[in-house]
């Protein structure tokens, strides 16, 4: 580590970046020394992502200043000023070879005439210095995810002579591909190249970081050595201890499972295995990517799994959409805008979609809609949805009570399993505080529900039992008694931890 | 096989030389007269104005966009050189404002698929309604004979060699020179490839697609050219129908119609398979109501394929995550 009698490569002070009224990044404020690997923590949309945009140019920041080598920068060109970004999406071109997307930048020889050897050779050096071998002719999409990764590390550092940021690297790597990533980054660090390492693993955080800056909600709850600081005490800066406001009272589950999961698999999830009691609210926690919506998505008849779902002790596999909703399944998926609304339907339409008659009074059985709107009011009330009438386009309302609306339209299939993906994601607090109080009250009626969150405190509340899902594998179970923020995470991040038998 | 297989979906383009290449000696067996110097020199001398077009097409598919209006580009190019070249007798003038209007029109599309975002099958579709509505507007409908001497572009010869299929190998080498030797060839292939990433790069997204647009405009009067000297006048017919044929070349010679990857002598070669069909279908004495079936036939079995191969990647990248997850349990 070099230790900083030098000036700051970078120096950020007081950004902040607003979406219309919400604030993502709230008055963060860090140096970065040459040399040095920044570790960037905290919980998926603490605002990591967004800070990183803006330091790369891709987002221009609402306030704030950013110095660059102690010269203040109003339009921030990562290419320009030294600064690149490895995304967590690889921004590779799969049917180019790899010296063509190394070098599409910075093409050598002139526009009308490109030197294509000399593409060659400038790829060839960058994969040398990055120590890898990889045929600068194949084909992108024909390499492994590791290797993609180097690549794109090869391209950026064609700019990035000051400061590469690695966006959650190595999540999709495999072990020994991440062994060779770090070997990467000490040999840049060596060079002077700064580093701000976006990560969630612990070790890899304590194993490769100098430096810390943890994000919450926006803001900038801590910063420092990672030497200065224990482990545990960054896990809880990262989740935060905010758990208490919105309690909801748990009664035991019945002694009846209502669904067994029996060694389910996929593409994305290995050999699931759980059940879930009459009665019981069971959370799944795990990082993005980790499979949670995929699994839920399969019980649910959405993709194709292979294993065996029992509802009732009755084998229902292979599950279909239609007959998980013949067992009062429902499923309130996690991408809202996609998935959940008919965006430019209203209110009352969207609200009685998925049992339209069960809202209505018919004499001929397909026609009229008499009673709708009432029946449909009920709901509203019921979920204390704040409309300005039934007939509103429900694109219009706020993202809280869209999704109020949405579980609305799946209680009304009086659902005997209820699985919510994400069902607070993007809302406010008080739909947030609203939308816990109704599940509290589903779990009392006997439903069993499933509740899929990146939230963990959220989880910690409202979960008789969690279970931690980990690149497609469920990797652990706690009870309500052994609720551990600290451990849950790890667990969920871990990529060393080994799975309780 | 294997080694076959692979190396087919890497060279997409060599499939439909082998096609190419069987379809020709089916024809040798069917007709004594298929090889003759005459017949061969003919079939390339009609596959002209559709892989003149081609080229262009190739360009505008490369980069995930399409264009159905160059049909209609070319109609317009052709009335508006014939209304032109009677009114005034200026050859040069002609030539000026045939090929720099269609460079326009192309630009347009280019402009509206930009600007708008909007689809390009959409954008192309309103576009190739207006262009034809201007040429017929222009003509009034009726027929323009052009004058006798500019025959020679369609029916000429110089050194022996007809001239359409001069002008053909003239564009098809610009073509090849464009997308494999040039700054913009490459980014033509990365921003069908992923716009996304394309403009994470920087890459001057916008100005390459209206450049593409621009080169199928181009090609589009080239094609005009030849095919109203071929006819010898202004024909409300003309054009009706190139588009398709054209995208049937692109397709059937491996590019991609996601975009991405692709390749001109594919589409030189499609075009000149599509003759093919229609001559061997001639040399059989077919019905004529029968050509338009087997066109149609080959064009869906050409989409087939491409589907299918793209199906057929996205199930292999999934099972090898899954591979992915199942091992690693064990880390």
């Amino acid at each position: 580590m070099q230790e900083t009698t030098n000036k700051p490569l970078l120096s950020v002070k007081n950004l902040k970046k607003t979406f219309g009224l919400k604030t993502v990044v709230n008055n963060v404020s860090f140096d970065v020394y040459p040399g040095e690997i920044i570790t960037l923590v905290g919980e998926n949309g603490a605002g990591k992502s967004t800070l990183k945009n803006m330091l790369c140019g891709l987002l221009e920041p609402t306030e704030g200043q950013i110095f660059i080598e102690g010269q203040e920068v109003k339009n921030i060109n990562g290419y320009e000023h030294g600064i690149s970004a490895v995304h967590q999406e690889l921004s590779l071109f799969g049917t180019l070879t790899v010296a063509e997307n190394i070098c599409i930048t910075q093409l050598p020889g002139k526009p009308g005439n490109v030197n294509w050897v000399e593409v060659d050779n400038i790829a060839q050096k960058q994969l040398d210095f990055l120590g890898i071998d990889i045929d600068t002719k194949s084909l992108v999409e024909d390499l492994g995810t590791g290797k993609q990764q180097i690549v794109e590390i090869a391209k950026a550092l064609l700019h990035a002579d000051k400061l590469l940021i690695l966006d959650e690297p190595t999540t999709s790597l495999t072990a020994p591909e991440r062994e060779k990533l770090f070997i990467i980054m000490e040999r840049l660090k060596e060079r002077g190249v700064a580093i701000i390492f976006i990560s969630h693993f612990m070790d890899e955080i304590y194993k490769m970081g100098d430096k810390y800056i943890v994000l919450r909600d926006g803001h900038q709850v801590g910063s420092g050595f990672l030497k200065d600081v224990p482990r545990n005490d960054l896990e809880e800066m990262m989740v935060g201890r905010t758990i208490g406001e919105s309690q909801i009272d748990l009664k035991p589950p019945q002694e009846v499972d209502a669904i067994r999961v029996e060694n389910l698999s996929s593409y994305d999830f290995h050999d699931v295995s759980f059940t879930v009691k009459k009665g019981e609210i069971l959370g799944i926690a795990g990082l993005v990517g980790a499979g949670r919506t995929e699994l839920v998505e399969a019980i649910f008849g959405i993709r194709k799994s292979k294993g065996n779902i029992f509802i009732n002790d009755k084998l229902v596999s292979p599950v279909t959409i239609s007959k998980m909703l013949e067992n009062n399944v429902s499923l309130v998926t996690e991408d809202r805008k996609t998935n959940g609304i008919f965006g430019i339907r209203s209110v009352r339409e969207n609200i009685s979609a998925a049992t339209i008659e069960s809202f209505v009074n018919r004499k001929i059985k397909g026609f009229g809609f008499r009673n709708e709107e009432e029946k449909t009011m009920e709901v509203v009330k019921d979920m204390n949805v704040a409309i300005p009438h039934i007939q509103s386009k429900i694109k219009s309302l706020s993202g809280g009570n869209q999704q109020k609306a949405i579980i609305g339209r799946w209680l009304s299939t009086k659902p005997q399993i209820c699985i919510l993906d994400e069902p607070t994601k993007g809302v406010d607090i008080g739909a947030k505080f609203d939308i816990h109080t109704m599940i509290g009250e589903l779990a009392k009626q006997g439903v069993a529900v499933i509740v899929v969150s990146s939230d963990l405190p959220e989880l910690l509340q409202i979960s008789h039992r969690i279970k931690v899902m980990r690149t497609g594998h469920m990797v652990g179970e706690f009870k309500r008694e052994e609720f551990n923020s600290a451990k849950i995470i790890s667990m969920a991040a871990s990529s060393a931890y080994e799975k309780k038998e | 096989m294997n080694i076959i297989k692979k190396y087919l979906s890497k060279k997409r383009w060599v499939a439909i030389v082998f096609a190419t290449f069987f379809l020709g000696v089916i024809l040798t067996f069917v007709s004594p007269v298929f090889l003759k110097f005459n017949n061969l020199q003919s079939v390339l001398v009609q596959a002209s104005v559709t892989g003149i077009v081609a080229v262009g097409m190739t360009f505008i598919i490369l980069t995930g966009g399409i264009d159905i209006s160059l049909g209609a580009i070319l109609f317009f190019t052709s009335a508006l050189f014939a209304k032109i070249i009677v009114g005034t007798g200026s050859y040069i003038f002609a030539f000026v404002a045939a090929i720099g209007s269609a460079c326009l029109l192309g630009l347009l599309n280019g402009f509206l698929v930009n600007k708008f975002k909007m689809s390009p099958l959409i954008t192309t579709l309103a576009t190739y309604t207006m262009y034809r509505g201007m040429a017929i507007h222009l003509t009034s409908a009726q027929n323009v004979p052009v004058p006798r001497e500019f025959g020679f572009i369609g029916n000429g010869k110089i050194a022996g060699i007809p001239v359409p299929i001069i002008l053909l190998f003239i564009v098809f080498g610009i073509g090849i020179y464009l997308l494999t030797k040039t700054r913009f060839g490459l980014y033509v292939r990365a921003i069908g490839n992923s716009s996304q990433s394309a403009i994470e790069s920087n890459l001057p997204v916008k100005k390459v697609t209206l450049m593409v647009y621009l080169i199928g405009g181009f090609t589009s009067a080239i094609a005009a050219l030849i095919l109203l000297a071929r006819v010898g006048g202004l024909q409300s017919g003309i054009g009706i129908g190139v588009e398709f044929t054209v995208i049937a070349a692109v397709v059937l010679g491996g590019t991609k119609l996601s975009g991405g990857a692709g390749t001109v002598v594919g589409s030189v070669i499609g075009a000149i398979f599509l003759v093919l069909i229609d001559n061997g279908l001639n040399l059989m004495n077919a019905s004529p109501y029968i050509y338009d079936i087997v066109r149609g036939a080959v064009l869906l079995t050409a989409v087939i394929i491409d589907r299918v191969s793209i199906v057929r990647q996205t199930k292999h990248l999934l099972e090898q995550k899954a591979m992915r997850i199942e091992s690693s349990k064990n880390i």
